[in-house]
């Protein structure tokens, strides 16, 4: 009897940390909920589904046809579409995001010391970010037009001859991701900028002290600090950057010959305009795959836990 | 352990909600496959519900929902032919009807993913050549027990095939159509240039010599005040009037002028005959070089603008003339639309058809409707504000524009030189592939012609193959 009580008591406490734990799970699980429901309803019952779809012949007027199995996946293997699209999708990315993450830590880094404007600036940078994309795409058609547009004016006031940007095989993607950039460095930066308010002064402080030039400052305390963020703003930027579709529906349908055929167009191409959702499917798994491997990739370079 | 069992909670419970989910949806866009090649168990029942229903029986107000292309000023033209429908047919008084407009490039997706989610729209309006495509996919009824022979004799007999399935009569159409060249004369009297008042026209190589003529760069930067010609409506590419530049290079009833085999998935041989490579290397002239005589990106309302003194267009034009130059201040003829020298001149036909979904659980109502718009009182409001070729033969008869130039020419154009585009249930994979060849036709820089035709064609031939067999 001497024993139980101790027990009794350790089991008592037990239970009540259990119980403790159990309801903070709960509650926990109650705020993801939310966030769970839609996850499962439009991102991970997607994917099941295309998952699917990608070994059958499937057809959204037709329906399910024919089991293929791997079939539209060894199909990929000679498409050269398929291969074209991704080369295309791949220099898009390396084309934008550098370029883009190098602008947006530039004005953050310029915008965070507050000075005279910075707020008009900040303003005017975000204002893209928060124009649709449809409207920008058309703006952006209007004055890139070949004959009409107002880039044009500016370039024959300047002595240039008139220059085909959008409907050029080799200056249609460079364009675009011109375009891109400019409606996506604001998102980029306003991150930036968060994850340097974040940076305490005092490690500033203490570089200056020890004589670091505003270089060494930047690269062995801004940047180390920054990581995460910028870790961040790469993954979601490279992932936004895959799924860039409005501005080629509405501008280019992907052409001149393929030249802006980003694998997000050729999978809309594939499944709704050419009745092969099967193997629009296929590419929609191959895309994901492509992405995962690379985030993963990111965030072991960046070494980063996220 | 602290860590693993919300984990596995949340595993477990994502696992289920997936599974319960998957359980509950899929079935939908199964069934349509389960049935192909007979009808569907989905629409025999619809049907055997619908016989006999009328709205006048319901005491509740029914909504029918029509998806209709392109503007909202279309709308405004429907919802005057609705009113006529009610006060015609007082037993519709009760039917509310709700526009669901989708511009033209967005038209066809829209249904498909309206149908694949099983959305409930009850009727839409439809390009003539498709209704072959949503008919071999059971998107659409038989309207034949709606229309008796004598009825279906109104309409066009290029109506009657365009709206038709392997002899079924499936969806008729409020208007009809031919595109012929137009000019501005204003231009082509400045350039001392004479167009043929008649249907047999030029070819394209003596209209070039037109086009030429009355194209003027006044400040000399190299591009044009005014161009040539614009060939086609809007500002887009596609079969309706780009690709009657390759059919028409051929001899009638030649594998060019066809277009595709008679097993309607052969395109090989048909679209890139030397004729027809002939046909879009002229297409690519147009564009490029020093012969080119309309601009590479297309310029909105080029024509209606004065911006070229050509365009070929269906007779709609006259009403968007009238309307933009109420004074009159727009001088224009209309001749026969060029053609291949060597070939055959040839306009394609076709127009807005009406179809009803299967999904419709007022199939009748909706069949009423689509009888009514394109019936005579319908078409002819219809008309009274478009200003084209009606589809039926009553209506035609009593229009006396009809039998003066120009419209004159439209009327003779229809009747004489009229095809239809290639009637194939592939025809929305051909009509998408081909719009991608045209782009690549009019705006690359660097193009072998001749492969990227051949690789086009192949291309569409690959596309249509799982049609094999659709009308045997």
């Amino acid at each position: 009897m001497q024993g139980t009580a101790p027990i009794q008591t350790q089991s008592l406490s037990l239970r009540r940390i259990f119980n403790w734990r159990r309801r903070n799970y709960l509650i926990a699980f109650l705020f993801v909920l939310p966030a769970l429901i839609n996850f499962t309803l439009f991102r991970y019952y997607p994917i099941v589904s295309a998952a699917r779809s990608s070994l059958y012949n499937y057809s959204l007027l037709g329906g399910y046809q024919d089991f293929v199995g791997f079939d539209h996946y060894i199909r990929m293997a000679s498409d050269p579409s398929f291969w074209n699209s991704l080369k295309v999708t791949f220099v898009y990315v390396l084309i934008k995001i550098p370029i883009q993450v190098a602008l947006a830590l530039g004005l953050a880094i310029f915008l965070s010391k507050q000075s005279i404007g910075s707020s008009i600036v900040r303003s005017a940078i975000m204002a893209p970010m928060v124009t649709s994309i449809i409207v920008v795409s058309i703006i952006w058609a209007l004055m890139l037009h070949s004959e009409q547009g107002l880039f044009q004016s500016i370039l024959v006031s300047l002595g240039f001859q008139k220059v085909r940007f959008i409907s050029s095989e080799t200056r249609a993607l460079p364009t675009l991701s011109v375009m891109m950039i400019w409606k996506d460095v604001g998102f980029s930066m306003i991150i930036l900028m968060a994850g340097l308010k974040g940076i305490p002064r005092v490690y500033y402080e203490a570089a200056t002290v020890d004589g670091a030039t505003p270089w060494q400052r930047f690269w062995n305390v801004t940047m180390p600090l920054l990581r995460p963020v910028l870790m961040f703003v790469l993954v979601t930027q490279v992932a936004f950057s895959f799924q860039m579709f409005d501005p080629v529906f509405q501008m280019t349908k992907g052409g001149p010959l393929e030249s802006t055929n980003i694998i997000v167009y050729y999978i809309y191409q594939q499944g709704f305009l050419f009745q092969d959702m099967g193997y629009a499917s296929a590419l929609s798994m191959v895309t994901l795959i492509i992405l995962l491997i690379i985030s993963y990739g990111q965030m072991r370079l960046l070494n980063t836990d996220y | 352990m602290k860590n693993k069992y919300p984990y596995t909670f949340f595993t477990i419970l994502l696992v289920i909600l997936a599974m319960v989910i998957t359980a509950c949806g899929g079935s939908s866009t199964e069934e349509p496959a389960a049935e192909s090649g007979s009808e569907s168990e989905a629409a025999k029942q619809t049907d055997e519900s619908a016989a006999g229903e009328t709205a006048s029986s319901e005491a509740e107000a029914i909504t029918l929902k029509f998806v209709i292309c392109c503007a909202p000023e279309d709308a405004v033209t429907y919802n005057e032919i609705f009113d006529a429908w009610k006060a015609a047919e007082p037993q519709y008084a009760n039917v509310n009807i709700e526009l669901d407009v989708t511009p033209f490039a967005e038209l066809f997706p829209k249904i498909e993913t309206s149908v694949a989610a099983g959305a409930d729209f009850d009727l839409f309006q439809a390009d003539g050549p498709d209704i072959k495509h949503y008919s071999y996919n059971k998107v659409i009824i038989s309207l034949d027990e709606y229309f008796t022979e004598e009825e279906k004799a109104e309409f066009l007999p290029q109506t009657i095939e365009e709206g038709s399935y392997l002899g079924t009569f499936m969806s008729p159409a409020i208007m009809q159509s031919c595109s012929l060249m137009f000019y501005n004369s204003d231009m082509t009297d400045a350039a001392g240039v004479q167009p043929p008042q008649e249907l047999d026209g030029w070819t394209i190589q003596e209209a070039w010599d037109a086009w030429q003529a009355t194209q003027t760069d006044e400040n000399g930067d190299g591009t044009p005040e005014v161009w040539g010609i614009r060939w086609g409506q809007g500002t887009w590419t596609g079969d309706y009037e780009q690709g009657i530049i390759r059919r028409s290079a051929g001899e009638k009833d030649s594998p060019t002028y066809n277009g595709m085999g008679p097993d309607g998935i052969t395109f090989v041989g048909y679209l890139d005959t030397p004729e027809a490579i002939a046909g879009y290397q002229a297409y690519r002239d147009m564009h490029f070089g020093e012969k080119a005589v309309t601009p590479i990106e297309s310029i909105p309302d080029i024509f209606f603008t004065k911006q070229s003194a050509f365009v070929v267009h269906p007779d709609n034009a006259i009403g968007t003339i009238n309307r933009l130059y109420p004074d009159g201040d727009f001088n224009y003829g209309v001749t026969g639309i060029p053609y291949m020298e060597g070939g055959t001149e040839l306009c394609h036909t076709g127009s807005w058809h009406y179809g009803v979904s299967p999904n419709s659980e007022h199939k009748d109502v909706a069949a009423a409707l689509v009888k009514f718009i394109t019936g005579h009182d319908g078409a002819r409001i219809w008309y009274d504000n478009v200003r084209q070729l009606p589809a039926r033969f009553d209506l035609l008869n009593e229009l006396p524009e009809y039998n003066e130039y120009p419209q004159q020419l439209f009327a003779q154009g229809l009747q004489e030189i009229g095809q239809p585009r290639i009637q194939t249930p592939c025809y929305t994979e051909y009509q998408q592939l081909h719009a991608v060849l045209l782009q690549d036709l009019q705006s690359a820089e660097e193009l072998d012609v001749a492969a990227r035709v051949h690789q086009a064609a192949s291309d569409i031939e690959s596309a249509c193959a799982k049609y094999k067999g659709w009308n045997e």
